[in-house]
């Protein structure tokens, strides 16, 4: 309250707004209630600085915080504070429909444009910040998340919050129904498609269209797509001297980039071999079959040449290479 | 492969006829692939000894030993108490018996032949052995999908693959190692019994796959893959009476025989990995039944029929689906289901899944540098199968597509396409080199003919390009795989080697010397605590009692040893006293820059310490300094200075200079000097330190006279 002292003296706005918070100063029950009832509907609450210090900071309290500092507003351009949104929210609504869910915490966000006089008096200058506020005492040192190293995944502030208040949350993500809205969709096409051709099913007898699947999602799986799905590595990277390195330096990692390339390789190699096969069994032009030979074996040398050197590149300590060093 | 034969006729070469020369060539090569595939797993018997490696193997080693020394019955009802004391373990019924079995009847065989060999050195060479019959069995597989020349192709080609030698190098006694013979055998009988629709090679493929169920919890990938080509057989309509022979007598004989196994117990029937084969066991009788009926009915009427049999039972099944939903049997749209469909829900919601290395998903270098050639031939594999499709290359096709995808997902199942990636690139070798070898002979044969048949312009010469190059893929194949299996597949990791400073090459064996001071200067009933990595090494060749150890099925009982590891030594002492311990061992690489030691895993211990009630005292953060990192020299946190593991580690070592420019006591590993030097151990005494300091033992000192 000290804080809010230093702000009477400043801006005669805040003790207007002082004088109204004295006037509807609230008994505890009546606090707990109006909160219970909000986060009931809406289970991250947000605050300004005058419910921040009402609700908050207020005593006696019977329950404890979690508030979310954080700039919201479009025009700070804070990319992170809308992650760290999502997964805050993700925490406060596993919280309000969990079985154990009670008047003892609540969930709040204060954001910068809306109360900056909270963070000056916190002496906050970065967002998100999370922190405890328990219902005795003031919050310390290690009621402040370290985002540095714990991170704000839902889990992790989950983790946190049952390390600090001992209410354990059952984090509950929702699955994710764009990925299923997609499938329903590619289905109700598929379907419609054979319904449409139902007298004509011929196509799906049609082993080369099934042939050419099957590479596709070999090629995919043999350049490391699934890596990529489960790790996401950045596209390209940017070395220290400026430029721009598009494959990864060590057989740990690969940048998504650099997986198209080994497809694409990988691909080449394959299209030269199948040419090489049509150019022998083929019964018809002449000169045709002589090109596609031609063209079959400079691929199949030159691609596997350059795989080759792309994994020595990786590998360290590799010996061996072919044609290109 | 097979097209050179034809030469020797002219030379009169032996004088013997082709076929005689077709099967000694093919003999010739298969011996070779067999001898080669023994010998190149052989790189760390030669460069250190006859030793079984890592920690799984040597579980596997004492069971065995078990299971030849006091025969089957007592090792099915054997309970093991010399680990997870005070608790103790059911071996018989909790492990699968395959490898042990197999190991236990050669070394009987073997003596009982007065060939008399050590226990250790049949499973040391069991896996090479095995490997060698794997090329045999490929060789015949590859034979059944294209003809001999792709099966000599491809035995070769797997004799030599990485992704298979990583799991089957001499010393690597494990599961794996049998499991791949196992399940190309069963493949085999497979496609031999849909060939033919005999009752011999169902019974056969049921046997081989009871010997598959016995040795490998891999199993399961078989249960469904030979269900699914069932049921892509059927929608293509290509089932026939062959295909219902073949796989009503698999599953049923095989499920009957796998439940023999009391692992596996009753799952066949209750759990639903097993659903998918049961419920194409049921279409199959279903499908035969509705071509019974079609043909003893004329079309009308048997449209009819069908129609009203399929709504009803569509709207019956729809209608139990939604009662058992809104009654809560069955729970379709949990998230359970999300993550068949998508992989990294695993990594997102299950911490311990994402932490375990062979759980990782695998990067395209792991593909090349496990699979190098194969990468690209296998694709032009399965172009050539799709360009002739019958019932078995329809196998051959899932096979390769499911287990592409699993390899990709998790780097340890790259284990399971090694073998259908020599398949089908046998296959494409074989049939692009046999393709090209012809024209050839054929140009320089009949050279007058050329024309008539639209033979091109220097024909023959880009044929013998191509098979210059194609040897060249080939030798580069041979010459990578060869690499790889010296560089990276080759160490025991229970007898380390390093660099001197000259290039001479220093042995660490300190773990073998340490498990061997325990065995000799111990008392026999001795408590030895450990991180639980260390404890089927301890069990085997200390032959002490440990408390944890790597089949970690009991969670608190790890957790307790961790807190003991992590509180201070009053603490410590406690649970040590509680738990009964005599000696505790800690792996230590401060000195010789043995970088996977018990400082770098504390974290862990930490981690599982303070994951139980018991340990809730115990917090992560403790253990970090005020910005956050983990360190072990004047900065790091006092909690951790003061732990046990660290005095266990670190006890002496501030006197002991290791490296020439740097104070005592710098550590190697971390590269700094260590933070607290200067302590005295209360509650232990330093029971051994071995040469290079890689393994500490201590000894946990009796509770002091009353009064002294």
């Amino acid at each position: 309250m000290q804080a809010t002292a230093l702000f009477l003296l400043i801006s005669c706005l805040f003790i207007v707004h002082t004088v109204i918070q004295c006037k509807k100063e609230l008994t505890l029950s009546e606090r707990v209630q109006q909160l219970s009832d909000a986060a009931v509907k809406k289970p991250v609450l947000r605050f300004n600085g005058d419910k921040f210090r009402q609700y908050v900071k207020g005593t006696p309290r019977n329950y404890s915080t979690i508030v979310m500092f954080t700039a919201l507003a479009p025009s700070r351009q804070c990319g992170i504070c809308r992650h760290a949104h999502d997964e805050f929210q993700l925490v406060a609504n596993s919280w309000r429909y969990s079985q154990g869910f009670s008047n003892k915490l609540f969930f709040a966000l204060v954001d910068f444009d809306e109360g900056p006089d909270v963070f000056q008096s916190l002496r906050l200058n970065s967002a998100p910040v999370f922190m405890h506020f328990p219902a005795k005492g003031k919050p310390k040192k290690v009621d402040t998340l370290d985002i540095q190293r714990v991170g704000f995944a839902a889990e992790n502030i989950a983790r946190w919050v049952a390390e600090r208040t001992d209410i354990q949350i059952r984090v509950f993500r929702p699955p994710n129904y764009s990925g299923l809205l997609a499938l329903v969709v590619l289905l109700a096409l598929v379907v419609g498609l054979l319904y449409l051709r139902k007298n004509n099913l011929d196509f799906l007898y049609n082993k080369t269209t099934w042939a050419l699947a099957a590479l596709a999602f070999t090629f995919a799986m043999t350049s490391g797509q699934m890596w990529n799905h489960i790790r996401g590595p950045p596209f390209l990277q940017k070395t220290q001297s400026g430029n721009i390195a598009y494959i990864h330096g060590s057989s740990q990692g690969q940048f998504i980039v650099e997986t198209y390339i080994v497809a694409m390789l990988n691909a080449a190699v394959v299209l030269g071999m199948i040419l090489m096969t049509e150019a022998a069994s083929k019964r018809d032009d002449v000169k045709k079959r002589k090109i596609y030979a031609i063209i079959g074996l400079g691929l199949v040398a030159f691609f596997f040449s350059l795989s080759l050197s792309i994994f020595r590149s990786k590998a360290h300590g590799y010996p061996y290479s072919f044609l290109l060093k | 492969m097979s097209a050179p034969v034809l030469n020797y006729r002219t030379r009169g070469w032996l004088r013997m006829s082709i076929e005689k020369q077709d099967t000694l060539l093919k003999m010739a090569v298969l011996s070779l692939a067999a001898v080669l595939s023994f010998s190149c797993r052989l790189f760390s018997v030669l460069r250190f000894e006859s030793v079984i490696h890592e920690f799984d193997p040597y579980f596997n080693y004492r069971t065995t030993k078990f299971l030849a020394e006091e025969g089957f019955y007592s090792f099915h009802n054997w309970f093991d108490d010399r680990a997870w004391y005070p608790l103790g373990r059911i071996i018989g019924g909790t492990i699968y018996p395959g490898l042990m079995v197999t190991s236990a009847a050669i070394y009987h065989i073997l003596n009982w032949l007065n060939i008399t060999v050590d226990v250790r050195n049949v499973c040391v060479f069991l896996a090479p052995f095995f490997s060698s019959l794997t090329t045999l069995v490929t060789y015949h597989l590859a034979k059944e999908l294209k003809g001999p020349g792709a099966g000599l192709v491809a035995a070769v080609m797997i004799a030599i693959v990485p992704g298979y030698i990583s799991r089957s190098v001499a010393g690597s006694y494990d599961n794996e190692g049998i499991a791949i013979f196992c399940m190309l055998l069963t493949y085999y009988m497979w496609i031999k019994a849909v060939k033919t629709g005999t009752l011999f090679w169902s019974t056969m493929s049921a046997l081989a796959y009871f010997y598959m169920v016995s040795s490998w919890g891999g199993y399961v990938f078989l249960i469904n893959i030979i269900p699914l080509h069932v049921l892509t057989l059927m929608i293509t309509g290509r089932f026939s009476h062959r295909v219902y022979v073949a796989y009503s007598t698999l599953y049923v004989i095989g499920t009957i025989l796998s439940m023999q196994i009391s692992f596996v117990g009753f799952q066949p029937v209750s759990t639903s990995e097993h659903m998918g084969a049961f419920g194409v066991f049921g279409l199959c009788q279903i499908h035969a039944f509705v071509d019974y009926v079609r043909s003893h009915l004329n079309k009308t009427q048997f449209d009819v029929l069908f129609r009203a049999v399929i709504s009803t039972v569509a709207f019956g099944g729809v209608l139990i689906l939604v009662v058992l939903t809104a009654l809560g049997k069955i729970a379709p749209w949990t998230g359970r289901f999300y993550s068949l469909l998508d992989p990294s829900y695993a990594k997102n919601n299950i911490p311990i899944i994402a932490s375990v290395s062979e759980h990782q998903p695998t990067a395209w270098s792991s593909f090349y540098f496990d699979l190098q050639m194969l990468t690209f031939m296998f694709p032009v594999g399965l172009y050539f199968c799709f360009s002739k499709l019958t019932d078995e290359n329809i196998f051959i096709i899932l096979y390769g597509v499911l287990s592409i995808y699993f390899a990709g997902v998790m780097v340890r199942l790259m284990l399971v396409l090694a073998p259908v990636m020599c398949i089908l690139s046998g296959i494409a070798v074989s049939a692009l080199l046999s393709t090209y070898m012809k024209q050839i002979d054929d140009v320089k044969a009949d050279k007058k003919k050329a024309k008539f048949e639209g033979n091109y312009f220097m024909r023959s010469e880009i044929a013998t390009l191509f098979v210059c190059i194609m040897s060249v893929f080939l030798v580069m194949y041979t010459l990578h795989c060869t690499w790889v299996t010296s560089e990276a597949y080759s160490s025991p990791s229970i007898v380390l080697s390093a660099r001197g400073h000259d290039g001479s090459r220093i042995i660490f064996d300190d773990f073998r010397e340490a498990y061997y001071w325990l065995r000799h200067n111990t008392p026999e009933d001795a408590k030895v605590m450990s991180w639980w990595d260390y404890g089927y090494q301890i069990t085997a060749m200390a032959n002490r009692t440990i408390l944890v150890d790597n089949n970690t099925w009991n969670n608190t009982h790890i957790s307790r040893v961790g807190q003991a590891m992590a509180s201070t030594e009053d603490k410590a002492y406690e649970i040590m006293r509680e738990l009964d311990v005599d000696y505790v061992l800690v792996i230590f690489g401060g000195l010789t820059g043995y970088s996977s030691d018990d400082i770098n895993k504390f974290l862990w211990m930490v981690r599982i310490g303070g994951s139980t009630d018991k340990g809730a005292h115990i917090k992560e953060h403790d253990y970090y300094t005020a910005a956050g990192e983990f360190r072990v020299d004047k900065e790091g946190s006092p909690t951790l200075l003061n732990c046990l593991m660290y005095k266990m580690c670190y006890y002496r070592f501030g006197q002991v200079y290791t490296e020439g420019g740097k104070p005592p006591g710098y550590d190697r590993v971390r590269n700094v000097e260590i933070g607290n030097k200067d302590f005295e151990l209360d509650v232990l005494e330093e029971a051994y330190t071995t040469e290079h300091w890689i393994v500490r033992i201590y000894k946990v000192k009796d509770l002091p006279n009353r009064g002294a």
